[in-house]
């Protein structure tokens, strides 16, 4: 019975740790050179229940997706989205940074260059 | 002389037709497009609905008039856009589409009679190619007008680049310059330079022909 309640405590534990990790998305996407043409990406990501933000960098050809709280979305989703709205995806990862800090981070990378 | 080989190389270069003298002619599946040419000869209003990423049904208003005003046709017509071929590439991106219409024509023709009018069924398949990165912008189309006795084909060249490279969500300014045709109607060579603006919300274009006639076109994605 021990054994059970210890159990218990370290699995909600974990469950409640990864609920409220943030996570977010990030693709690289050949053939987004188009503010007007793209703007199909970040409509239908932030249509989705589970978004809770979303940044497109034409320059560097990223779509970062960043998720609610314990909500889920799978790479293959994402990548299907974004054919959908007539791209490629070339990478995908998942980052527990959030969109502000992969844009930030971005615009760094940009202004250096 | 002149204007048979401008319009013949016009013809020939431009690896087809179809679309007005737009960027991509459809948006994103599930999303309705509104598109607008306007200029003192040539008028025109298309709406369509993607109804997958590569196929757009939707209807389209024309007003297209020779430049002595001697004859003037109006076109109403159900067309349909198709995305033949896409190439994404790493900072590019090229595409070949269809876009066709059929539709009902309404003419008057002061060069056979005084107010000698006519009604025929007109269709209107082309291409389009365009290639596009974040500074360039190349795009030819070639879309025949066709009825009984008419022949309405149209021909354009674009070509143009931004001034700077702008952030997804901040407004890019863009040069254009227009070459196009209408066969039938003006044996004219159209030549537009254009300042174009693009958002993610919308995309206008605006400009003075070589007739100094002023020229407006627009694109917004809902």
């Amino acid at each position: 019975m021990k054994k059970l309640l210890l159990t218990t405590v370290v699995l909600s534990t974990l469950m409640s740790n990864i609920a409220f990790a943030t996570q977010t998305i990030k693709a690289n996407v050949n053939g987004m050179v188009c503010a007007f043409c793209a703007q199909g990406i970040e409509k239908k990501m932030r249509a989705l229940s589970q978004t809770q933000d979303v940044y497109v960098n034409l320059k560097q050809r990223v779509v970062a997706v960043e998720l609610k709280e314990g909500q889920a979305l799978s790479n293959d989703q994402v990548k299907s989205i974004i054919k959908d709205a007539g791209y490629d995806v070339t990478s995908i990862e998942v980052t527990d940074h959030t969109v502000s800090h992969i844009k930030a981070e971005l615009e760094a990378k940009q202004e250096s260059k | 002389m002149y204007h048979t080989r401008i319009k013949t190389l016009l013809t020939a270069s431009a690896v087809m037709c179809s679309v007005s003298a737009h960027s991509a002619p459809m948006g994103f599946s599930e999303s309705f497009m509104a598109m607008g040419d306007f200029n003192n000869n040539w008028r025109e209003l298309n709406m369509n609905y993607a109804t997958t990423p590569r196929d757009a049904f939707g209807l389209g208003a024309t007003y297209m008039r020779a430049d002595d005003n001697m004859k003037s046709r109006t076109l109403e017509e159900f067309t349909y856009t198709r995305l033949i071929q896409r190439w994404n590439l790493p900072h590019a991106q090229a595409n070949l589409w269809f876009q066709g219409g059929i539709g009902a024509l309404q003419g008057l023709d002061k060069t056979l009679a005084e107010n000698h009018r006519f009604d025929k069924v007109m269709v209107t398949p082309g291409v389009q190619f365009d290639y596009e990165t974040t500074r360039l912008y190349f795009q030819a189309a070639h879309r025949l007008y066709r009825a009984t006795d008419i022949n309405h084909d149209f021909t354009s060249l674009r070509a143009g680049f931004s001034f700077y490279e702008s952030e997804y969500d901040k407004t890019q300014p863009w040069f254009i310059l227009e070459a196009r045709n209408m066969n039938g109607l003006s044996e004219k060579i159209e030549v537009t330079p254009m300042l174009r603006l693009i958002n993610k919300n919308y995309f206008v274009e605006a400009g003075v022909n070589n007739s100094r006639e002023p020229r407006l076109n627009f694109m917004y994605i809902f």
